[in-house]
């Protein structure tokens, strides 16, 4: 019996692959950052079913394919089967044929394009029927019907442009430009994108640019003197961690649609926020990539509790159509999709780096990352 | 055994499909094995196949990706030393087990073979295993190639679906007659269906919205 019991006490080990370095680390670190914190708050509770959780950390560096290569590293040498990580599509799908041909399960933090459910992931980022939506009819509303569309050049803000452009269309609007510049674009490369904006005048920009190229958008566009209250940039990625990296002032007056800000008000958020600046610093933000990372986990460690077992099939069955009372509030694992329901929310950027939440959904979304049920319904109000 | 199963199978009609040995013809074979009776049995095999096969040994670091079939001994480690990540094989893989010695299941699930040959080889073993392999890992990748192409036809179905709403709303179409004519483009341009329809949606956009044409 006392060996049986020493083998219930060895730690789970799960997988970590988020960039802390290179042009991705302005946002995956704040998603390596919620995701230690959850694991070290389930280990100072106990663990799980009185086991610790181990993180295996690797950092792929921004490298799309190292994040494949590292992922066959965790799960072969490692034996890892859970893996927590990605932020870019990019990398997402990189390490999509090995959780999928060796039975592994990736939790993907971060919004996406959609079109996806494998049956080896969980994603609790938004999917564009959790805020693209949102956004278009409020832009539609309070600014215009002509888009300029910029973004990085890859899948994401591909993908996602593709449906920004059909919710356009669908609803009476236009889209007047789109540019795509590297994800290693400097700020002389949004210059002349600058210039075409200001020979174009379009009442709205719509940004999937990511990373640190982000700052160099808002930079160019402050350095114009351009007035956000007119003709502000909107985007799906710009979160806390990019509007402190660009500079307060600079991302003032900007939107952003997203399940989670800061600024929510519920006292599970302000726990959360509180742990994350005490072990963190007080001026670093949390944002809805570093939120989506820490939920997860939790909602990991619950259907862990139950699975006792990090075995994919179990372990997936108990995850599907669990709830979590997340920063953002009561979150549910979709059973159909593997997506996450999650709450929609606009955010206007003041001049403190934060985001002055305008606009909410009542309830969380339910995920549609195929866009089956809208169509019709999503038609402008207006 | 009657005679008639004794016969070699009749050659096929120059029309007809490739016999599962013609398939085989000409396709390269790396064998990571050391150089042994045994191996000298597997690369004769092969080479009465028609395959070109190359012979490596010792077990090199990264075992080569270029040949179409891949036989490589078996090894604790062999995951990690094969040149793709799991899912993404570039060659279907046969695992060469040892006859005794133990070996470890995960470290043979973790490599993904196609197929596995035994030792002692036996000449049925051998045309089993490629046989097995080349099925294995061509059936995985259509499978794959299929799940690529309906994921593209998912997205591109809705664009299908905004250009019958308009030519519906526009053209005064049946739903039916709306379907046909974009068939009927893409036919004549020789181009996607989805390229013709995107074609539609595009135009729309640029010739303006009217709201008495909104087909929503």
């Amino acid at each position: 019996m006392s060996h049986l019991h020493h083998e219930t006490s060895a730690p789970w080990r799960i997988g970590v692959l988020f960039s802390r370095t290179g042009f991705m680390s302005v946002v995956e670190d704040t998603q390596y950052q919620g995701t230690l914190l959850a694991i070290d708050e389930i280990n100072d509770a106990g663990g799980v079913c009185g086991r610790q959780l181990v993180p295996l950390a690797y950092d792929p560096g921004s490298e799309a394919s190292a994040y494949g290569h590292l992922a066959k590293r965790l799960m072969i040498e490692d034996e890892v089967s859970t893996i927590f990580g990605c932020y870019t599509s990019s990398s997402r799908k990189a390490v999509l044929p090995v959780v999928e041909r060796l039975n592994g399960l990736l939790w993907y933090p971060t919004l996406y394009e959609g079109f996806e459910a494998s049956p080896n992931v969980i994603y609790t980022g938004a999917s564009p029927n959790q805020n693209s939506l949102a956004l278009c009819r409020h832009l539609m509303d309070h600014y215009g019907t002509r888009f300029y569309f910029v973004g990085s050049d890859y899948i994401y803000p591909r993908e996602s442009n593709r449906v920004m452009r059909e919710l356009l269309k669908t609803n009476g609007g236009a889209v007047v430009g789109e540019r795509y510049v590297s994800v290693h674009a400097r700020w002389q490369d949004f210059l002349p994108i600058m210039q075409d904006i200001r020979r174009l005048k379009p009442d709205v920009i719509f940004s999937t640019v990511v990373g640190e190229a982000t700052a160099y958008l808002y930079q160019a566009y402050a350095n114009l003197g351009l007035d956000p209250r007119r003709m502000p940039i909107a985007s799906l990625t710009t979160t806390e961690a990019e509007i402190a990296a660009m500079g307060f002032d600079v991302g003032e007056g900007h939107i952003t649609a997203a399940s989670y800000f800061q600024g929510v008000e519920s006292d599970s958020n302000c726990a959360f926020v509180q742990a994350f600046k005490k072990r963190y610093g007080n001026d670093v933000s949390t944002n809805m990539c570093a939120e989506a990372s820490y939920f997860q986990v939790h909602l990991f460690a619950r259907a862990l509790e139950q699975a006792n077992t990090l075995d994919t099939d179990v372990l997936r069955s108990m995850v599907l159509g669990s709830s979590y009372d997340a920063p953002q509030g009561t979150v549910t694992v979709n059973p159909q999709s593997g997506h996450a329901d999650l709450w929609t929310r606009i955010g206007r950027a003041n001049r403190a780096g934060q985001f002055d939440i305008i606009d909410e959904s009542h309830a969380a979304v339910h995920a549609d990352p195929f866009l089956i049920g809208y169509g019709r319904a999503t038609a402008h109000a207006g | 055994m009657s005679e008639a199963l004794r016969k070699p199978a009749p050659a096929r009609e120059p029309a007809g499909r490739k016999s599962v040995i013609q398939e085989l013809a000409d396709l390269s074979a790396v064998v990571v094995a050391p150089a042994d009776d045994q191996t000298s049995l597997l690369v004769r095999e092969l080479q009465r196949l028609r395959m070109r096969v190359r012979q490596v040994w010792p077990m090199p670091e990264s075992v080569p990706g270029d040949a179409d079939v891949v036989y490589c001994e078996y090894a604790p480690d062999l995951a990690r030393r094969l040149p793709w990540i799991p899912g993404d094989a570039r060659s279907a893989l046969v695992v060469i087990v040892p006859a005794t010695d133990p070996i470890q299941p995960e470290a043979l699930a973790n490599a993904t073979p196609d197929a596995v040959l035994p030792r002692p080889f036996t000449a049925n073993a051998v045309l089993s295993s490629i046989v097995l392999a080349r099925s294995q890992f061509g059936y995985e990748r259509r499978l794959r190639g299929k799940i690529e192409r309906l994921d593209e036809n998912l997205r591109s179905m809705r664009t299908v679906e905004r250009a019958k709403a308009i030519l519906m709303a526009t053209r005064r179409m049946q739903e039916t007659e709306a379907y046909s004519f974009i068939r009927r483009q893409a036919m004549d341009r020789r181009v996607s269906a989805s390229a013709v329809a995107a074609a539609i949606v595009d135009s729309f956009e640029l010739l303006g919205y009217d709201q008495h044409t909104d087909p929503q």
